[in-house]
């Protein structure tokens, strides 16, 4: 395996593995917050938070991309410095994890659903206060829905393809991940190198499947709640 | 060196914490509209399902935060609307039972009982005797190391009760706990409740619609009709009121009497009525069916009220095997049924008999009469306590 190879399928690793350790605090949070709350603008909320399934990937990476220009709000004139996030891997970060962010909080979502709200308040009768409620009973309770999320988010962001390429670009060596390297082979024409990333996306996929299923004893990809 | 703390929450001389709860909470169909006052160890809370028996329990557990009024239990205020004092459900100090037992999936049955262990160990409650007492007398010890999961449903609402008292609370709140089981293994789930009840001097409320459990267990007892409290006193008195009785009449009211066994006679049993003990004036025995009754052990004897006769004769020629004198002490009609209070002796709680009214009549019955009530052995059911007679 050359070096150009496998820096793309470490660099697609390491994004997808950073994006998903950004989503999964306030995806988790979210998803609990609309399972169990009711406030004004919940359907609002619901509705902004699930977006990102049905837009374009483009037009979420278009979007992210007049965000980080130059002069955009969050660009270097506004600012005053430069968060260098345009055509590098960080700008593939931030675009895969906007891409896995509705995933993993609507699948948090129904998983905190399936959750029996009673339980909760026994722990509450039982001396346990909302953190304390939240951190030793809800989340355990929800930990094989969640880890499912996360597996769905991870492999969501190693397939990013759309946004990720608006935002970050496809440079080889640079941002270049797997999912837009088949797309450069098979543009140029190079069969075997496209068959490769092919095969490397398949295994990866499902070694990640396979872990959550193993790691879970469980359902590892629960019902999720498409929009 | 420091005293060693008292077993149990409240003082052994048998002292409670008075309880008073004046709520208001707006339901679907009618509001919640409660004003009572209990110093009694076990009030029962009797009614028809959708009565807002579980609501009453929610509010005082502090989750239906819409409740306005006061909640008082001793010294210590839950709620108080007017002087705007709500305390969290978490502070309340409350042991909560449900019917579905509640039970958290992810701990094993050890780590259920031992979820509120914190909060008792915040306030000086001997978690750890609490958990060795609970464990012995609701014989968890070969359960301790399961998943939840491996429970059948009677482990379970045992379990959900020792989770409760291991919290150390000083109220506890039992929501139909065995309704959910069939009538066989609520009757073998009883003797639980009843050493819980020895053991543990803590108030508890226990909502149930089963007649027996209430005679069983309870000192007080209330009703509730569309929110509010139609009748409250002493739970025979109150199962057997004219306007209470057709309620318990869906599942037939048993007259429920202390009794212990005797020597077993070959086909049939036979029990002494009454705790025993004390010097009882009459003795009065019971034929009953054979049962697996040690001798004096303490059990409870049903009796049907349309399972009684009521002869103004002495008859012969009976199949029937019990024939005891009796005295009425009051007669009532309730929809064309005709119920009259027999005394057997004056120690014993009196029974409840229930024939048509033109019986009434056609017998002359009447306040003060001497009558017999006669009994078949096969009517007299016997209920296992896990107790022994009183010596």
């Amino acid at each position: 395996m050359s070096p150009e190879v496998l820096s793309v399928i470490l660099l697609t690793l390491q994004v997808a593995t950073v994006s998903t350790l950004i989503v999964l605090l306030p995806a988790t949070v979210l998803g609990y917050v609309l399972a169990r709350y009711e406030f004004f603008g919940k359907n609002v909320l619901s509705a902004l938070v699930g977006l990102p399934l049905v837009l374009p990937p483009t037009a979420v990476g278009f979007l992210l991309l007049r965000l980080f220009a130059v002069d955009g709000p969050l660009g270097r004139e506004t600012l005053g410095f430069d968060l260098n996030i345009l055509l590098t891997w960080k700008g593939a970060v931030i675009a895969t994890a906007t891409m896995s962010l509705p995933l993993v909080a609507r699948t948090a979502k129904a998983t905190f659903e399936g959750i029996n709200p009673r339980l909760e308040l026994m722990a509450h009768t039982l001396g346990h206060g909302r953190l304390a409620t939240f951190f030793q009973y809800s989340l355990p309770m929800a930990r094989r829905g969640l880890l499912g999320a996360v597996i769905l988010g991870f492999t969501r962001a190693m397939g990013e393809f759309g946004a990720t390429v608006t935002i970050a670009g496809n440079i080889p060596g640079r941002t270049q991940t797997i999912a837009s390297a088949i797309f450069s082979a098979q543009q140029v024409g190079a069969q075997a190198r496209a068959d490769f990333f092919m095969l490397v996306a398949i295994v990866l996929g499902f070694l990640a499947i396979l872990s959550a299923e193993l790691l879970g004893h469980g359902r590892a990809l629960p019902r999720v709640a498409r929009p | 060196m420091t005293s060693v703390p008292p077993t149990h929450d409240s003082l052994q001389d048998g002292s409670l914490d008075g309880l008073t709860v004046q709520v208001r909470l707006p339901l679907d169909r009618f509001d919640l509209n409660i004003d009572l006052r209990t110093e009694k160890h076990v009030t029962g809370i009797f009614g028809v399902s959708g009565a807002g028996k579980t609501s009453l329990l929610e509010t005082i557990c502090g989750v239906r935060r819409q409740a306005r009024g006061i909640i008082v239990l001793g010294e210590e205020t839950w709620l108080d609307s007017e002087r705007g004092v709500f305390v969290k459900p978490s502070q309340r100090h409350i042991g909560y039972v449900p019917q579905d037992g509640l039970l958290f999936p992810h701990k094993d049955v050890r780590h259920n009982l031992l979820a509120g262990r914190k909060r008792g160990v915040r306030r000086g409650h001997p978690v750890r005797r609490t958990f060795e007492t609970a464990v012995h007398i609701l014989e968890l010890g070969p359960l301790l190391e399961r998943s939840v999961h491996a429970l059948s449903g009677g482990e379970r609402q045992r379990v959900a009760l020792g989770r409760a008292l291991c919290s150390g609370p000083r109220l506890l709140l039992l929501d139909e706990p065995f309704a959910s089981l069939d009538v066989a293994l609520r009757r073998k789930l009883l003797p639980f409740l009843r050493r819980v009840r020895a053991e543990f001097q803590i108030p508890m409320l226990f909502v149930s619609h089963d007649p027996l459990e209430v005679q069983a267990l309870c000192d007080d007892l209330i009703v509730l009709r569309d929110g509010t409290i139609i009748s409250h006193g002493d739970p025979r008195a109150v199962l057997t009121a004219s306007h209470i009785f057709p309620l318990a009449e869906q599942h037939g009211f048993e007259n429920i009497l202390p009794c212990y066994a005797m020597e077993g006679g070959g086909s049939t049993g036979q029990v002494r009525l009454g705790e025993g003990g004390d010097a009882e004036r009459v003795s009065v025995e019971l034929v009953t069916l054979r049962s697996e009754a040690q001798p004096g052990e303490a059990l409870l004897a049903g009796i049907p009220a349309h399972d009684i006769m009521l002869a103004t004769r002495r008859p012969e020629g009976l199949s029937a095997r019990n024939v005891l004198p009796a005295r009425i002490t009051q007669l009532r009609s309730v929809d064309h049924v005709g119920l009259a209070t027999a005394e057997l002796s004056p120690d014993l709680p009196p029974l409840t008999v229930e024939v048509t009214e033109k019986s009434f009549v056609e017998l002359g019955l009447r306040v003060g009469s001497e009558v017999f009530l006669v009994i078949k052995a096969t009517s007299c059911r016997l209920y296992r306590t896990g107790e022994r007679r009183r010596t």
